[in-house]
């Protein structure tokens, strides 16, 4: 892998990280919004709804840090 | 109304779009990193995009609403309307146009054709686009009025605000990747209005049966084919031969907004792929908006406007954080929409009206700042001529028409540009002029040639039809292009790749 394919692999992985942070937040927000539902069927919506969000998130999150530790190990080393 | 946390996540969301979008100007350094993104995204992010970009406003309030009036059949847009046209798209055409090094649609018909027809397209696409903004403009007021309450003016002002900013700054990264996170809130919110509405109704056949007693109107709300003689827009002959046939493949293949994505690809491979997972995406898309408008229909069945059915639809059904999450989705489609807008009109008024005749070999910093002021300028123009929409019965009924004026001609010339060599410039020229020309013509007198209510669908395709015409015509009658002109611009030449300085 070269500089350029580094750099570039580094900047979607930081993007990533970015967009993960975001939706992990609003799946926590979404979660949190159960405590004002009426009905059990609302109450599962909210909580099914929020925990996606947040593993979508959570996800992103850490696939992006694995390949930042990963490329910053390769810069180093080449 | 919105009130406690459902207000508090769309205010999170807008602010929370806002940071992220002011985020991506750290990846803008060149003009290619604003309108290109670096030519380093991935597919899955790109695929995304286009799906989102696509069905942002005139998908979930305006198809909502068909649903609501016409029925099922308006669901063809996202199937046969799209599907297809983005498979074609992804194997035939989006290599030519990536391998090319292109930055817009124009710029390829410049090189195939001549330097006027690159300019009509680029200034009717800019035109529709520019109108367009406008529509979307209003189509966030009307959400925003009807949810939270606010007047018309301040919700304009505030998407403009929003979006402005982050496209400003960020360019096309931004554009794409505030686009991930919209789908998928999209997305989410999209199915559990679904799955709420469906218990709301009692399940899809309660639903099918109370609708079909509602009165003769309703009789047809299932069929997903309309016979040729239907008086909504929406007849078999006009899906197959309009939409399948011309406006779907201009739509995916032609449009700037759509195809600008693909040319962002890290490589060749990843601009296919997008297309083709944004095609899965695509499909869908129907279960998501078609279905709050058909709810609506038993839900709400007195509303006087059909785009008023999704709003008032996720206002009564959904819990409290869903509201303000379902809400934050749509808001998200329409900021979606209008940024794609944005960035694609800077790219053509810099790329192709800029560049070649105000101010040619200037430095790339300085092409960077024109698309940047081009983004702020397009922005007020947006915002000053929204309340034009509000003349038009139906929202995506009024962008179809803006779009089936030059949607026929163009993809006439897009087509035979592509697959026949012996096509010359004085044919692709005549052909756009004449096609845009007849279909305003078809356009002005629609009530003598069409019984149907808005005959958009027709309109693109006798206007594509007349295009394709003229131009074999007038191509048969002038001097064909050498070999070494057509080399990497017709079908089964190779294509010279366009050689990257770094």
């Amino acid at each position: 892998m070269n500089k350029i394919e580094i750099t570039n692999k580094l900047k979607t992985a930081k993007i990533n990280q970015a967009l993960g942070v975001f939706i992990a937040l609003f799946g926590l927000i979404v979660i949190f919004a159960m405590i004002f539902t009426e009905t059990f069927v609302q109450q599962m919506t909210d909580l099914v709804a929020g925990l996606i969000l947040l593993g979508i998130g959570g996800g992103m999150i850490w696939k992006s840090k694995l390949t930042q530790i990963k490329l910053n190990a390769q810069e180093r080393f080449e | 109304m919105l009130a406690g946390i459902d207000y508090f996540i769309v205010i999170a969301y807008i602010v929370g779009m806002l940071l992220l979008g002011l985020y991506f100007k750290k990846f803008v350094n060149s003009s290619e990193d604003y309108f290109l993104g670096g030519k380093s995204l991935p597919f899955w992010a790109i695929g995304m995009s286009i799906v989102v970009s696509d069905i942002g406003a005139l998908d979930f309030v305006g198809v909502s609403g068909q649903a609501y009036r016409y029925g099922v059949s308006v669901g063809n847009f996202d199937w046969v309307g799209s599907v297809p046209a983005m498979l074609l798209a992804a194997f035939i055409f989006i290599p030519y146009f990536w391998k090319g090094g292109m930055y817009t649609i124009p710029e390829y018909l410049g090189r195939r054709y001549n330097k006027s027809v690159r300019t009509i397209a680029s200034a009717t696409w800019i035109l529709f686009f520019a109108l367009d903004l406008g529509v979307l403009f209003w189509a966030s007021a009307v959400l925003l009025n009807v949810l939270m309450g606010w007047p018309i003016w301040i919700s304009i002002l505030s998407t403009a605000g929003v979006v402005g900013l982050y496209t400003y700054f960020g360019g096309i990264t931004a554009v794409i990747m505030t686009d991930v996170v919209q789908m998928i809130i999209m997305f989410i919110g999209g199915f559990a209005l679904v799955f709420l509405g469906l218990h709301a109704v009692g399940g899809w056949d309660n639903m099918v049966e109370k609708i079909a007693t509602m009165g003769p109107e309703y009789q047809s709300h299932f069929d997903i084919i309309q016979p040729s003689d239907t008086s909504s827009p929406f007849p078999w002959t006009g899906i197959l031969f309009g939409l399948t046939f011309v406006m779907a493949n201009a739509y995916m293949i032609g449009n700037q907004s759509i195809v600008q994505r693909c040319l962002t690809a890290k490589n060749e491979w990843h601009a296919k792929a997008s297309m083709i997972f944004g095609s899965a995406l695509k499909m869908f898309i129907p279960i998501l908006v078609l279905f709050p408008g058909l709810m609506a229909v038993v839900v709400h069945p007195d509303l006087a406007d059909g785009d008023q059915a999704l709003p008032m639809m996720i206002k009564s059904i959904l819990p409290p954080g869903l509201v303000g999450l379902m809400f934050a989705a749509f808001f998200a489609g329409l900021m979606s929409s209008v940024d794609s807008l944005l960035n694609s009109t800077a790219t053509l008024f810099t790329k192709d009206i800029y560049e070649p005749f105000i101010k040619k070999g200037a430095s790339d910093k300085h092409y960077l700042k024109v698309g940047q002021i081009t983004t702020l300028a397009l922005l007020v123009f947006g915002v000053a001529t929204s309340p034009i929409s509000s003349d038009f019965p139906g929202i995506y009924v009024a962008i179809q028409t803006f779009m089936s004026y030059f949607q026929g001609p163009l993809f006439a010339i897009l087509l035979l540009g592509i697959f026949w060599k012996r096509t010359t410039q004085w044919g692709g020229l005549s052909a756009l002029v004449i096609g845009i020309a007849f279909a305003v013509f078809l356009n002005v007198f629609k009530e003598q040639f069409f019984h149907i209510e808005d005959p958009f669908l027709y309109i693109s395709w006798w206007s594509f039809l007349v295009a394709f015409i003229i131009n074999i015509t007038v191509s048969l009658l002038t001097k064909k292009h050498s070999e070494e002109r057509l080399k990497g611009l017709v079908f089964s030449s190779k294509i010279v790749m366009k050689t990257k300085t770094v």
